[in-house]
């Protein structure tokens, strides 16, 4: 990955600018990780950087950096697969450059005042400046118009070389869904002092976009991977990915309402919310299908030769299937139906079904995405796994697994003993997070943690190793 | 079968919430139904090939 | 030719537009019903609370008025049922200055990132207790354990004490940090959360404010 962009076999400045926007977001991801185990000793050790570093820092710096990653990585893939899909080149790859540094040197300024200066007075130049303290959308008010400036950039991109290229099913959906998806961030942008409706527009944000737009976003990489890593039929992707996008936003949108069951909006959320949200999994079963089918059918007309042209690549693009339906659809249908989520809400479920909806849902094919830009960089025609990419694979699969089991039994523990024996008081709190077998699950979930992490390392190593040693054995 | 009104504010919405499953219903149908009449058209563009 | 790809099913035209159609329907349907809960979520008025109008959001000047969440026989959950007049910091506040007092709570809440540790309305983090109704949280009120270790008679005193010096009364091994909230912030803080108690939840939390007690004793408020 450190040489990707130096190679010859790139010619295309798209993609070059695509490896840029990876290099960023693995380290984005390395920033996440560390930020989560900080905060992962908290829970068990209470003391560990009390009144230093507290736990909303890390926690703030947590979820900023994992969304942050995904954007750069996904980003960065659009990059990458814009000059393939429209066989046209990207039309302003200069202001295209220019956005990305700017973006960078924001996003560091947002994350060194998130660390040195954390918190400030209770005044409007705090949410100008410092933080916005909206879980998710933290990012102080300059730094989101900025956000919007580099967007609009990228989408420009993206939509003016679309403009001039060539239609195709993949970059239709692409351009009409990067349009919704940058068009929702306006919608967190403004104060109220209403707290139920400051939280009606910011699930607007949340929601659709990791349970609707980002969710049709990886549809399309998925189409667009498939053709290029097993050369599946392009006619049979696209129909796929009609249905998909057909499937997601029909339960997804008005899946919304499961958000709404008890921040002051009205009962009729109740029905809305559980039965279009419950219908949120089928979309996702039909992703899985349809990638093992694809496999399944391009290894049986290849016959004997493998049709697997990027070995890593595949396998977290199965990854994906299987985590997104496992993590986003089986956990998240968990918890729901409101006569489960009265109990449920914001608690270590919550928690349970973040992780392993993140990273079944994004971070699993975005990381393959890495694995096929670094193949196009050096030029190889067929990309193996190396030991790197297995262990890498294993251990953060298993690390993140393990994780969102342990929460999940500290959910269990929560919900069973603050929310429907204690009434969710103070007391009620303490005395479940207190509970000896909730604390086990804690301490598990650290150690899932460190695997995690292990997993991250050889993960870095494998993508600045794995381009170069393919060149070598393919010459 | 039809429940008395109980939710704070009187709405179209809230109307409809009071039947068994009713408001998720209509909403689930009135995306899907119009899904026939494009089924029918398509069949005859087709058909017509 | 005639028989092959004859299928409706395995057309991209058909796939095509029923995803838009779905998906632009869906759209609209979520706007007229954001325009629905917009209307019912908006604050109330300082009138509604005088004549009694029930809102799921009221106005500031709620802090005015003595809160408690019952259960509602015909709503079938506990509502907030906002009571008689009761002074809040000593004193009644116009709806002028509980206006600004709110619009300060609101914005310290935000920027002392209290949503990064605690949840409001079960939405934020897991590290520290749900704020939604802790205004009624027993532990608060007169003969609760916070406003004894604080020396305050009052539960909007007792709890702007605490968040000024958090970690001076420390009730259990995780701590809450100082965040340098001032006296003034801290009245905003406090009237923000009097305000969020007397929100319409839809009956979350349910049975709040079952004592530690009756669990450690064994009971299950079953009989």
């Amino acid at each position: 990955m450190l040489t990707s962009i130096k190679t010859n076999s790139l010619t295309n400045e798209g993609q070059k600018l695509g490896m840029m926007y990876f290099r960023v977001a693995i380290v984005l991801f390395g920033a996440q990780l560390l930020m989560g185990l900080i905060a992962a000793i908290q829970f068990i050790v209470p003391g560990f950087l009390f009144e230093v570093f507290d736990f909303s820092v890390a926690r703030m710096v947590h979820i900023n950096a994992l969304v942050v990653w995904m954007l750069y990585a996904m980003i960065g893939s659009v990059y990458l697969m814009l000059t393939d899909e429209t066989e046209h080149n990207i039309v302003a790859i200069g202001l295209g450059k220019l956005a990305f540094w700017v973006l960078t040197a924001a996003v560091a300024i947002v994350v060194l005042v998130y660390i040195f200066i954390q918190v400030g007075s209770g005044s409007e130049s705090t949410i100008w400046f410092i933080n916005e303290g909206r879980e998710y959308l933290e990012a102080p008010r300059w730094a989101d118009i900025g956000i919007v400036v580099v967007v609009l950039i990228f989408y420009w991109n993206v939509f003016a070389t679309y403009m001039k290229g060539k239609k195709t099913g993949i970059m239709t959906v692409m351009v009409a869904n990067l349009m919704a998806l940058a068009g929702l961030y306006l919608a967190g942008m403004f104060f109220t002092d209403n707290i139920s409706m400051d939280q009606y527009w910011w699930w607007w944000v949340i929601h659709l976009w990791v349970e609707a737009t980002w969710e049709v976003f990886v549809g399309t990489l998925a189409a667009y991977a498939l053709i290029k890593i097993i050369d599946a039929k392009r006619e049979i992707v696209e129909m796929w990915l009609w249905i998909e996008v057909l499937m997601l936003f029909g339960s997804g949108i008005l899946g919304l309402g499961h958000h709404y069951f008890w921040i002051g909006t009205p009962e009729y959320w109740w029905e809305i919310g559980a039965l279009f949200s419950a219908l949120e999994p089928v979309p996702l079963i039909a992703m899985f299908v349809h990638v093992l089918y694809d496999w399944g059918k391009e290894q049986g007309i290849n016959g004997t030769k493998p049709a697997i042209k990027n070995g890593p690549a595949m396998a977290w693009l199965v990854t994906n299937a299987f985590g997104n339906f496992l993590g986003a659809g089986i956990w998240g249908f968990f918890h729901t139906l409101p006569q489960v989520n009265i109990y449920t809400h914001g608690s270590q479920f919550t928690a349970a079904h973040g992780h392993l909806a993140f990273f079944g849902a994004y971070a699993t094919i975005l990381i393959g995405m890495m694995y096929y830009g670094i193949q196009r960089s050096y030029g190889v025609e067929r990309m193996k796994a190396t030991f790197k990419s297995k262990m890498a694979i294993f251990l953060i699969t298993f690390g993140v697994l393990g994780m969102a089991v342990a929460l999940t039994i500290a959910g269990y523990e929560q919900v069973l003993v603050e929310r429907a024996e204690l009434g969710a008081t103070w007391n009620a709190f303490f005395t479940a997070q207190n509970l000896p077998w909730y604390i086990q699950a804690q301490i598990w979930r650290t150690i899932m943690g460190v695997v995690t992490f292990v997993g991250f390392i050889y993960l870095v190593w494998d993508l600045v190793t794995i381009g170069k040693e393919a060149q070598k054995e393919e010459a | 079968m039809i429940e008395p009104f109980t939710d704070v504010v009187p709405s179209f919405f809230g109307m409809l919430n009071q039947g068994p499953l009713t408001l998720t219903i209509f909403l689930h149908t009135i995306i899907i139904l119009p899904m026939f009449w494009i089924y029918k058209q398509e069949k005859a563009k087709l058909q017509d090939k | 030719m005639a028989n092959e790809n004859l299928s409706v099913w395995t057309s991209i035209p058909f796939w095509r537009r029923s995803a838009a159609w779905v998906t632009g329907f869906a759209s609209i349907l979520l706007i007229w019903l954001t325009f629905d809960t917009m209307r019912q979520i908006s604050m109330g008025t300082d009138n509604d609370l005088k004549n009694g109008v029930t809102k799921r959001v009221p106005a500031p000047t709620v802090i005015n008025y003595h809160i408690d969440y019952k259960m509602s026989q015909k709503r079938g959950h506990e509502v907030p049922v906002i009571g008689k007049k009761e002074p809040f910091f000593g004193k009644e506040w116009s709806p002028k200055e509980a206006k600004e007092l709110l619009h300060l709570g609101k914005l310290t809440s935000q920027a002392k990132n209290c949503m990064n540790c605690h949840t409001l309305l079960g939405n934020g983090a897991y590290y520290a207790p749900d704020l939604t109704k802790a205004w009624l949280d027993p532990a608060w009120q007169k003969g609760g354990a916070m406003q004894a270790m604080t020396g305050k008679n009052t539960t909007e005193e007792a709890m702007a004490e605490f968040l000024q010096h958090p970690s001076k009364y420390p009730t259990h091994a995780r701590m809450m940090p100082n965040l340098g909230i001032t006296e003034k912030e801290a009245k905003g803080l406090v009237a923000f959360l009097k305000h969020m108690s007397s929100i319409d939840t839809n009956g979350f939390p349910r049975n709040f404010s079952k004592t530690v007690d009756q669990f450690k004793a064994g009971g299950t408020n079953a009989h």
